[in-house]
């Protein structure tokens, strides 16, 4: 599974940082188009990310854009703009039902054929409402471009009607929701952005708050934040000595034609050794293993 | 495309370019270009406009360019914004790359 | 997403966000200036941290707070003013600050005008003056005495004729600019036409058209805002600085002639000031003599403009035959006859 833990957010109308993201080597770049762009600026916007996602520098980091809903005067414009970029991921802004999601494919899909690209875009739904935390399972499985959902936390506190703490109670029932939805469906999982960028215990808080409830990746609106997060996310010592552990086994069961792999008498099943592989692969990714502990 | 209106794009901020466009009487493409780095690179940034605005299809265009050591990506995207907002259209995006 | 800064822009009708700008403004050791159109201001959170002003085509009362400098805030306001003004159909613009922003401005595209006793600063974002000192330049006549006038003319009387004429006999030649600006009650187009008409038999006086350079609203803006009582004083020596060191080198003047000024209060200290500035040596310029000629009086009151208004406004034609050469009666006549 591809690693998402860091998506950069990058407002569209910034230049600087559409220029430099990828510098800071997050797992993903989020262009956006919607809420952090002027009304004025909107169609400067989309050209800027349009450029800069056929630029080589972008070519090879997975790319996303956050477009403006379809239902507004930018949407369709984006769409056109991003597809034809070539963007990785489109992501949905305020997705409440399976409608919203089905009808951002139909609408890629249309410029997909139109100018005969094969490659299929993904989508990433964001919810950001009561309702869309309601329907999360059924849009996360609704259809195969979909590769995760996330949580927009600033718009879904405003639709409960109330406000946002630092403790973050507000969000467990929406943050619970939607990781299981994720989780059901076999799709990515994102927490929503930390904006107070000068609160660094803060922020070092909740990933590892959100990394134990299990979501894959967060959403981040500074290039320091993605040092802080991939630390937090980097295998301990312990997990990657049980992985190579777990490795280990399942390559003895396979060279012995054994049917079962087993340490220490105890089963260890598929999952569990995709586990591992996916822990080791996080230990190269964070410099932790290199090629001589191999 | 005929430019009808004066329209402007992008920011005086650091890695970006500040363009204005106006109509223009006669058939030809004036530009006026401000940078940091005329020098060694007003040359092709010129050569860079010039050829965007020959893929609109713009011939009759006075350009001022205020560069603040923006990429060419930044300049082109600058550039056909203005176009654009100035001729009030929907991009064309073959003509846009 | 990253930054909480917004810029927002508003209309001078929009009376309590002026006042926070004023009060911003007075933070930051700057006066706000009555005349602007537009505002720009940049705000984080609830709190203003930079503004900047547009009126007609001059930015002006340029603000970033203290704590905030070095961040490029000036960059955004700057464009947002630009937008504004391009907005507006202004696209040569010009901009008064401190001098300790020159070279954020020069960054903006601006270049400087004129520099004033450490204070102010004047700069434009073309190559205008230029243009227009060469062309001064092409208007330059030879003689010993060349001397200049600048003339609202709202409109022109005899006392502007005995102006005029006094100042044209003392000179080898004269160059005569006329205020551009609308903001007075006879148009530019009238005044400049009556005051050719008024000196049609003086054989050495060229008329200029006033440009943005001289007493215009972009180097003296509270000279048209005298209604509000505002004598800014800056602002006077700023334009008498431009003249001198920028302009009137390229006509080769050596005197200034104006008339006594016992009313206006601005116009008269722009008189005292204009003596010790064209006066003193200065670095840049040669020292030009500024001559005062008494008004002259009828009925033992000085001719005024806003004496041949109020004769108007009663059609006291025969008083105003005293005061204003027929050619101007003429056109008061036709023009305004119904004038309130």
């Amino acid at each position: 599974m591809k690693l998402r833990r860091s998506m950069l957010f990058v407002p569209g109308a910034n230049t600087a940082m559409v220029c430099n993201a990828y510098v800071y080597k997050p797992d993903t770049v989020m262009f956006d188009l919607e809420d952090s762009v002027a009304l004025a600026e909107k169609d400067s916007a989309r050209l800027m990310v349009y450029h800069a996602l056929k630029h080589f520098a972008y070519q090879d980091i997975e790319t996303a854009v956050r477009v403006n809903p379809l239902d507004s005067p930018y949407g369709l414009l984006d769409l056109e703009a991003v597809v034809r970029a070539g963007t990785d991921i489109v992501r949905l802004p305020k997705t409440d039902t399976v409608a919203d999601v089905l009808d951002m494919q139909a609408a890629i899909e249309k410029i997909e054929k139109k100018i005969g690209r094969t490659k299929k875009t993904q989508l990433l739904a964001a919810i950001e409402s009561a309702e869309g935390v309601v329907n999360a399972v059924d849009i996360a499985r609704c259809t195969d471009r979909l590769m995760g959902i996330a949580l927009g936390a600033e718009d879904y506190v405003r639709d409960i009607r109330t406000q946002r703490t630092k403790e973050g109670n507000e969000l467990t029932a929406a943050r619970a929701q939607i990781l299981l939805a994720a989780r059901a469906a076999k799709i990515h999982a994102f927490d929503s952005v930390f904006s107070d960028v000068r609160d660094k215990d803060g922020f070092i808080a909740e990933v590892k708050k959100i990394k134990n409830l299990g979501f894959d990746g967060k959403s981040l609106v500074n290039p320091n934040q993605i040092y802080l997060l991939h630390n937090i996310y980097a295998p301990t010592q312990k997990e990657i000595e049980w992985a190579f552990e777990v490795i280990e086994a399942a390559e003895h069961a396979k060279k012995n034609g054994l049917g079962v792999v087993s340490i220490d008498g105890r089963m260890v099943d598929a999952p569990i050794i995709a586990r591992a592989e996916f822990t080791l692969d996080l230990a190269r990714t964070s410099g932790l293993i290199g090629e001589d502990d191999e | 495309m005929k430019i009808i209106n004066s329209a402007h794009a992008g920011t005086l901020e650091s890695s970006d370019v500040y363009i204005q466009i106006n109509p223009l009487d006669k058939d030809t493409v004036e530009i006026e270009l401000e940078s940091s780095v005329k020098e060694l690179y007003g040359e092709m940034i010129e050569e860079l406009i010039k050829n965007t605005l020959k893929d609109m299809s713009v011939s009759s265009v006075h350009v001022k360019a205020q560069d603040k050591g923006a990429m060419d990506l930044v300049i082109k995207a600058r550039l056909q914004a203005a176009i654009l907002r100035a001729c009030e259209c929907d991009p064309v995006w073959e003509e846009l790359s | 997403m990253e930054s909480t800064i917004k810029f927002t822009q508003f209309e001078s009708t929009n009376v309590r966000r002026v006042k926070k700008v004023k009060q911003f403004l007075a933070e930051n050791n700057l006066d706000l200036s009555p005349d602007i159109e537009v505002f720009v201001v940049g705000k984080e959170g609830d709190k203003m941290i930079a503004c900047g002003g547009l009126s007609g085509k001059v930015l002006k009362c340029i603000a970033v707070a203290n704590e905030r400098r070095g961040e490029g805030l000036i960059l955004k306001v700057m464009t947002q003013l630009l937008n504004a003004a391009y907005n507006r159909n202004q696209k040569e613009l010009f901009l008064f600050s401190t001098p300790k922003n020159i070279e954020f401005f020069e960054d903006c595209g601006f270049r400087l005008i004129e520099e004033c006793e450490d204070e102010i600063i004047l700069m434009e974002n073309t190559k205008k003056l230029q243009k227009y000192q060469r062309k001064l330049a092409s208007l330059k006549k030879d003689g010993t005495v060349i001397g200049t006038i600048v003339m609202n003319a709202n409109p022109f009387t005899l006392g502007h004729r005995y102006l005029v004429e006094e100042a044209s006999k003392r000179s080898d030649w004269l160059h005569l600019f006329v205020v551009r600006e609308d903001a007075s009650e006879f148009k530019f187009a009238d005044r400049i036409e009556l005051i050719k008409k008024g000196i049609s038999d003086l054989k050495n006086v060229t008329i200029h058209e006033g440009s943005d350079y001289i007493i215009s609203k972009a180097t003296f803006p509270t000279y048209f805002i005298k209604d509000k009582g505002m004598v800014n004083e800056l602002h006077a020596k700023l334009d008498l600085n431009v003249f001198r060191n920028q302009l009137a080198a390229y006509l080769g003047i050596t005197h200034r002639f104006v008339g006594t000024e016992p009313y206006c209060k601005v116009t008269n200290n722009y008189n005292q000031n204009m003596k010790k500035i064209l006066e003193e040596k200065n670095d840049k310029s040669a020292p030009i003599n500024v001559v005062e000629i008494d008004r002259i009086e009828f009925d033992k009151q000085a001719i005024s403009a806003s004496r041949v208004r109020r004769l108007l406004k009663e059609k006291n034609y025969e008083e105003l035959a005293s005061i204003v050469p027929a050619t101007t009666l003429e056109f008061l006549k036709a023009n305004y006859e119904d004038y309130k």
